[in-house]
């Protein structure tokens, strides 16, 4: 029996092997795990130029603090990549972790610029870096003030936009270092910036642009500029005001910098260690990784399943396979050869996905930050139970599912016909789905507790409760009643199929399946 | 002969599906080492017979007992199958088709693939073997399937229909592997409703039609159940032959030509000798024995037709 049913399962497996559709899914979705995340960086640093803007300060108050605000923010990002720079090429950099961790904080940036910026910083690491070590190119300038053009007056003030506007719309073009370039935006300062403090008329009045800063630009989809403004404007406001009421600069900057002292706590760890660190958040997470996978990994497995028992059916292979085989021994084999395939999917998209990140971490990265992710998750899954748990309701969950598209495909004589039938159980496969978000926020919660019951949903929800120390009763419950009803599964598909893969024409009502499994013919 | 000496025995075998009854009351008794014809027209239960042989379905009532064993299945790697309705894995390799279904006759796979390569080669398809059986013409894909039936030298090969869909040539390699098969002392059950090539291959036959079984025996025992006939043309009446003694129906055939029915034991001498006497100038004379078209047409014809009329 087994041995037929290994046979089977061998073909079953080395077949799909050879599809282009399992080698495109394998390369497929790394392929748009690695884009989600290198594509948006990659457009920030290339594909975004730098966006040039103007400003008319009549008081000539504000210019030189928004300069002073854009050129600060560069040199952050400057001083990041560096200290990235660093960690990736310097020969020995667990010399300089703490030297390297320093410059994160926000006093270290005035630090970086005293010491003369991006040049400072590389003759300190001067001989430092490995040999063959590119050279740092520094990041493009975000933003960049400009002139007005030089055929747009600043007055008459009142009909400045009105100048100006061609080369909002990108009609026409400033000229820098010799290329035309569109104008991002023009910030319109009146002479007196008149406050708007909470509650008075001026902060609930929109509709008229007197008295405001105007921030015309015909990009809405990047905030960042006008969010720089109104910052650093409000900043200064804020300042004044501070100072008009006889309040001490020193002692209001004293109090911003107030930091709320509250850590995160787990009251189930190990007394020292009880502080929330990246690896229990990544445990947090880990859940619905799992169960995404599931789905994709039945949503997958269903579609071979289905054409694999249709090819049988409609060749009417199925009839010789029949004199050699049980239906069982041919379930039994297709169940496990397909559960190969999608487990051999999941293996190498975990593999590459680790791979990925691996390869993203950088030399000289302390444990726990965010870029040790691969080594974190692996002491995790050693370390837990969680393995061994989800392995559990991962094969049960499985096989709930490609048993019970095992037996429809098997009534099924096209993909057509099968595709109706999966319009009946897919509700079933989009709640758990829907469901994965809202899991772990409660894990133990009513709507937990009853999903975890109902048996195709179980896996899903119970993997994804797991790191919420659900009850015993709960874990060895569902898992008893999950490996019943795949049991009882087994057996009425057993019955099905034996029925439906000789069955021609239409496919059975359900009533006159529910009779198959009464009579076993 | 004992049950556990035949190849397959059959009694009373029924199957029903609802109100519908396909197959009533069969019993066969096929010997070793023969080809056992097994003849009807379409619908006649021929292939739900077949089926229930391989326990691909359970009858109604009966038993069936296959190579001494009640259970097919229990002898499954001593029987070979090819279905009626023909399919293969279209993504496989010819041979790897043939190897994968010898593998679950009981094959060990290093064997299996050996098999199949001998076969595809004396087969005349040697350099079609590395091909994905998609590629494959109708006729090849067919020689592929009966190749894979036969990989594991089953001693009890049951071929549904294997005539059907090959040219004349094929059909005569097919007719040799059947003969090949007996010498070597295998037993063949193929069903067939063209009768020429169960006149040339079959030991024993048996006709069915309607669910029922309506003849079973040799063929020299089919053509008995005939009268004999005499065929003659001429272009003169031939009322005068109608008042012969031993003659007992005149019909003009299709082609022109008249059938005389003799009443057994009529001597075709005496007709000649009639036709002579009464002047009748003969283009062609010939006494044959009643081919097994003519048994068939005689026993389902009516049936037949009916089938194909509901």
């Amino acid at each position: 029996m087994l041995h037929i049913a290994f046979l089977v399962a061998a073909r079953e497996y080395l077949e799909n092997l050879k599809t282009k559709g399992f080698w495109m899914g394998i390369i497929f979705f790394p392929l748009i795990w690695t884009l989600a995340i290198k594509v948006p960086v990659l457009i920030e640093k290339k594909g975004v130029p730098t966006r040039y803007f103007v400003v008319t300060d009549p008081s000539g108050k504000w210019k030189g603090l928004i300069d002073r605000e854009v050129d600060q923010r560069h040199q952050r990002e400057v001083l990041d990549e560096l200290v990235s720079h660093a960690r990736r090429h310097l020969k020995r950099p667990a010399d300089r972790v703490d030297w390297l961790d320093h410059w994160s904080t926000a006093a270290a940036l005035d630090e970086f610029i005293a010491k003369g910026g991006q040049a400072g910083f590389l003759k300190e690491l001067n001989g430092l870096f490995e040999a063959g070590t590119p050279e740092f190119v520094e990041p493009r300038r975000h933003f960049q003030r400009t002139e007005l053009p030089t055929e747009v007056t600043e007055e008459p003030r009142e009909t400045l936009i009105d100048r100006l506007r061609p080369w909002l719309k990108g009609e026409q073009k400033l000229q820098m270092n010799g290329e035309p370039v569109g104008l991002f935006a023009a910030v319109l300062i009146p002479r007196v910036v008149q406050e708007a403090a909470p509650g008075s008329a001026k902060a609930s009045d929109k509709s008229s642009n007197e008295g405001n800063i105007q921030f015309w630009s015909d990009n809405l989809a990047d905030p960042a500029l006008e969010q720089l403004v109104s910052e650093t404007v409000g900043r200064e406001l804020r300042s004044a005001a501070y100072q008009a009421k006889g309040m001490n600069q020193a002692a209001v900057r004293e109090i911003e910098a107030i930091r709320v002292p509250l850590v995160s706590l787990n009251p189930r760890k190990a007394a020292g260690e009880e502080r929330v660190g990246l690896g229990d958040r990544i445990r947090q997470w880990i859940p619905s990784a799992f169960v995404y996978l599931l789905w994709v990994a039945v949503f997958v497995s269903s579609q071979m399943l289905l054409t694999s028992v249709i090819e049988e059916k409609s060749n009417r292979i199925i009839e010789v396979l029949l004199s050699s085989v049980t239906p069982e021994e041919l379930m039994t084999g297709k169940l496990f050869g397909i559960a190969l395939t999608g487990l051999t999917m999941l293996f190498l998209w975990i593999a590459s996905a680790m791979g990925v990140l691996y390869l993203n971490t950088s030399k000289g990265s302390v444990a726990g930050t965010a870029e040790n992710i691969p080594v974190d998750l692996i002491n995790l899954l050693q370390t837990t139970w969680l393995l061994p748990a989800f392995l559990g309701y991962f094969i049960l969950g499985f096989l709930v599912f490609a048993t019970f598209f095992l037996a429809m495909g098997s009534t099924c004589n096209t993909l057509k016909e099968a595709q109706n039938m999966m319009g009946i159980v897919m509700p079933v496969l989009i709640v758990p789905l829907l469901t994965i978000p809202f899991i772990p926020r409660d894990p133990n919660g009513t709507l937990a507790r009853v999903l975890s019951w109902i048996p195709p949903f179980t896996p899903f929800v119970m993997m994804n409760r797991v790191t919420g120390h659900p009850p015993l009763l709960d874990v060895v419950g569902t898992l008893l009643l999950l490996g019943g009803f795949v049991a009882f599964e087994l057996w009425a598909a057993a019955r099905i199929f034996r029925v439906g893969v000789l069955r021609t024409g239409q496919p059975p009502k359900w009533l006159e399946m529910a009779r198959w499994l009464r009579s076993g013919a | 002969m004992p049950v556990e000496s035949l190849a397959l025995q059959l009694q009373e075998v029924t199957k029903r599906y609802g109100d519908f009854t396909a197959v009533n009351g069969l019993s066969l008794s096929v010997p070793p080492g023969c080809i056992f014809g097994f003849l009807g027209p379409n619908g006649a239960g021929k292939t739900t017979s077949i089926r229930m042989i391989l326990e691909i379905i359970k009858p109604t009532s009966g038993s069936i007992t296959v190579l001494g064993s009640p259970s097919a299945l229990a002898v499954r790697k001593r029987i070979g199958y090819l279905p009626e309705e023909k399919g293969l894995y279209k993504k496989m390799k010819a041979w790897s088709i043939i190897a994968y279904f010898a593998t679950l006759k009981g094959v060990d796979s290093r064997t299996a693939r050996k098999r199949a390569f001998e076969l595809l080669e004396r087969y005349g398809l040697g350099a079609f073997a590395e091909k994905k059986s998609e590629t494959l013409s109708k006729g090849m894909g067919q020689k592929v399937q009966l190749l894979a039936a036969l990989a594991h030298d089953p001693e009890f090969v049951i071929l549904d229909e294997p005539f059907s869909g090959l040219d004349p040539v094929n059909q005569e390699v097919l007719e040799e592997i059947v003969v090949d098969l007996r010498r070597r002392g295998r037993t063949v059950l193929f069903s067939t409703h063209v009768m020429s090539h169960a006149e040339r291959l079959c030991d024993r036959l048996s006709i069915m039609a309607g669910g029922r079984k309506i003849f079973e025996g040799t063929p020299a025992e089919a053509r008995a159940l005939l009268p004999p006939r005499v065929r003659l043309r001429t272009s003169h009446s031939v009322a005068p032959l109608q008042q012969l003694p031993g003659v007992t129906a005149v019909r003009q055939l299709p082609d022109g030509a008249w059938e005389l029915q003799l009443v057994t034991g009529t001597d075709p001498q005496g007709i000649l000798q009639a036709c002579f006497e009464q002047r009748l100038v003969l283009s062609a004379f010939s006494a044959e024995a009643p081919a097994l078209h003519d048994v068939f047409v005689h026993l389902v014809g009516d049936e037949a037709r009916e089938v194909k009329l509901r």
